[in-house]
């Protein structure tokens, strides 16, 4: 690899860098009790995923983020492509989603647990609320801008409507498919934090909110730390996961826009 | 599904143009007129009162000026559109849709960019229900004959816009359809691959009989390829002239641009075109 090469794969890792050491200089300098140095917050990190209880309420919040996550795409994506290839369809949902698009759905999050309580039934169901549209939009626009003449050759070699969404719509709109589940995955954990420190009972966001109440400001930033780590690791998981399906309608030199 | 050989194995049947049987008709149009709704409340009369009738195992080429609906026509034939007026029949009946009996090769190309060139040659194969292997050794085959061996792994997106246009017209062979509804297949490839996948073509239609209905701007090449050229004229869309092309076969490219009679069509059709132009 060249030089410029591994400055290019390693600049993510200097930008963090970069990040903490601004972090625990105006830190230093302001030195109040709620803003503790990014050393400290660090140090607090392994006392929190060694300590059993917090470690089983992060699990717990990823396993509610990835059946949202998964109910989202399972029931977004044929639904989007329909969208995209009938009109009826398209002209059913359209003002519907419009409606529900503009709403922040952890503002839904009162009356979903005034109806279904604090559990997991609850915060999953904000988690689905607010993965499914970007989903949606992108299969839909994916589904709309298949060329025709593609088509056309499945009809030819005899392949029947619903074969054809299957095996020509889907794939040729996977690009923009998998931009929009990019897109809902860090929705997805937004909206578990969320979720969470609204309905306080169990998770990742709940962990940083009762540490905030106690004054337990390390564990707070910790928890911040570990969030955000969360979220670039998945994303960059992702990112790998969707090149590797798509790698056929890449242009050929694509700069990444992430940490691949 | 029925595949017929390729050209090797099916030479032993090849008779001269003269010993074909005596022609039933392929395809029939008949009044066919297409409107499109443009903006607003204006519709189009993109082809109007067509008829025509194509023999089993004839090779007509359309020509005309752009937008005239030659592209339309072919699209009535392979059913992807319905025509606003009239019927238009293969082998006796209607045409209510696609079916692997006539196979498009789009202006367009229309390759699938998620598969491979293999993959986009096996598609249809395998739609029909043809076994992997057997599609797989047929895909091979014939993209050696189109001139793409080693290509069979690359990717739509990797290829110069001839060798789509190659993988286009080996991934319709595949499926082996009686007729095929070429549009300006040649279009877009170099003078030198052009003359190649012409002889080609001739080659493919001589050995396995199809109907082919061809789409091109070049009165060459439709001269060089046909037995009847139409040709077209616009505003609307109809048929000006149909020229029959009695020229012997099969046709050797250097011989024929020495052949007086085949400039004498060539100058005749081109007059044909350049008169619907005076008019316009
Ligand atoms: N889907 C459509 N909606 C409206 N008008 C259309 C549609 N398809 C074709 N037309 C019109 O019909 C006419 C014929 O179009 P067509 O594509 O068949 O022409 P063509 O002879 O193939 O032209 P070219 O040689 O440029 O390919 C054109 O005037 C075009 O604008
Ligand atoms: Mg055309």
């Amino acid at each position: 690899m060249t030089v410029r090469g591994v400055l290019k794969t390693l600049s993510p890792l200097f930008a963090c860098i970069g990040l903490l050491c601004v972090w625990q200089i105006a830190s230093l300098r302001l030195d109040t009790e709620s803003f503790p140095t990014a050393l400290e917050s660090i140090k607090a990190i392994p006392s929190i995923l060694g300590d059993k209880g917090s470690l089983l309420n992060i699990l717990d919040s990823i396993r509610r983020m990835t059946i949202g996550l998964v109910l989202a795409v399972m029931f977004a994506i044929p639904l989007g492509l329909l969208m995209g290839r009938i009109k009826a369809v398209a002209a059913f949902f359209n003002p519907l989603m419009m409606i529900i698009y503009p709403v922040p759905k952890a503002a839904l999050m009162p009356i979903i647990m005034l109806w279904m309580g604090v559990g997991d039934v609850s915060k999953i169901l904000v988690i689905f609320l607010g993965v499914s549209l970007p989903i949606i939009y992108h299969a839909f626009q994916g589904s709309k801008a298949v060329e025709e003449k593609m088509l056309w050759s499945g009809a030819a070699m005899g392949m029947s409507a619903p074969m054809r969404m299957l095996r020509i719509v889907l794939p040729a709109a996977l690009p923009e498919i998998l931009t929009g589940c990019r897109t809902g995955l860090v929705l997805a954990l937004i909206t578990m934090i969320t979720s969470e420190m609204i309905a306080r009972q169990s998770g990742a966001g709940n962990i940083l909110f009762n540490s905030l109440d106690m004054a337990q400001y390390d564990t707070v930033f910790a928890m911040i730390l570990i969030i955000g780590a969360m979220g670039i690791i998945f994303d960059a998981a992702f990112e790998k996961l969707r090149l590797s399906l798509v790698r056929w309608s890449q242009p050929r030199d694509d700069m990444p826009l992430s940490f691949t | 599904m029925q595949v017929v050989s390729l050209r090797s194995d099916a030479h032993a049947e090849s008779e001269p143009l003269s010993g074909r049987k005596p022609a039933s008709a392929m395809i029939e149009i008949d009044h066919v007129s297409q409107r499109f709704q443009t903006s607003g409340k204006q519709s189009h009369l993109a082809l109007s009162d067509i008829n025509l009738t194509i023999e089993d195992g004839a090779f007509v080429s359309i020509l005309g000026p752009s937008g005239c609906g030659k592209s339309t026509l072919l699209y009535i034939v392979g059913g992807f559109v319905q025509p606003t007026d009239g019927v238009a029949k293969v082998k006796g009946k209607a045409i209510t849709g696609p079916g692997p009996d006539r196979g498009p090769v789009f202006q367009e190309f229309a390759l699938f960019p998620w598969k491979n060139v293999l993959g986009n040659v096996m598609y249809g194969m395998r739609q029909q229900g043809m076994k992997k292997s057997e599609a797989d050794a047929r895909g091979r085959k014939l993209l050696e004959m189109v001139g793409l061996k080693g290509y069979e792994n690359f990717y739509p997106k990797e290829l110069s816009g001839g060798m789509k246009q190659r993988v286009a017209i080996a991934r319709t062979l595949a499926y082996d359809p009686a007729v095929l509804l070429m549009d300006e297949p040649f279009g877009a490839l170099d003078a030198h691959t052009r003359t190649r996948l012409q002889n080609d073509l001739l080659d493919i239609w001589d050995t396995q009989r199809k109907t082919v209905l061809f789409v091109t701007h070049s009165v060459e090449e439709a001269v060089y390829l046909s037995d009847k050229v139409i040709v077209m004229s616009r505003s609307p869309g109809s048929i000006k002239e149909i020229v029959d092309i009695d020229l012997p076969r099969p046709r050797k490219r250097a011989d024929l641009l020495l052949d007086a009679r085949f400039q004498k069509y060539i100058v005749d059709i081109e007059k044909m075109i350049d008169d619907g132009k005076d008019h316009l």
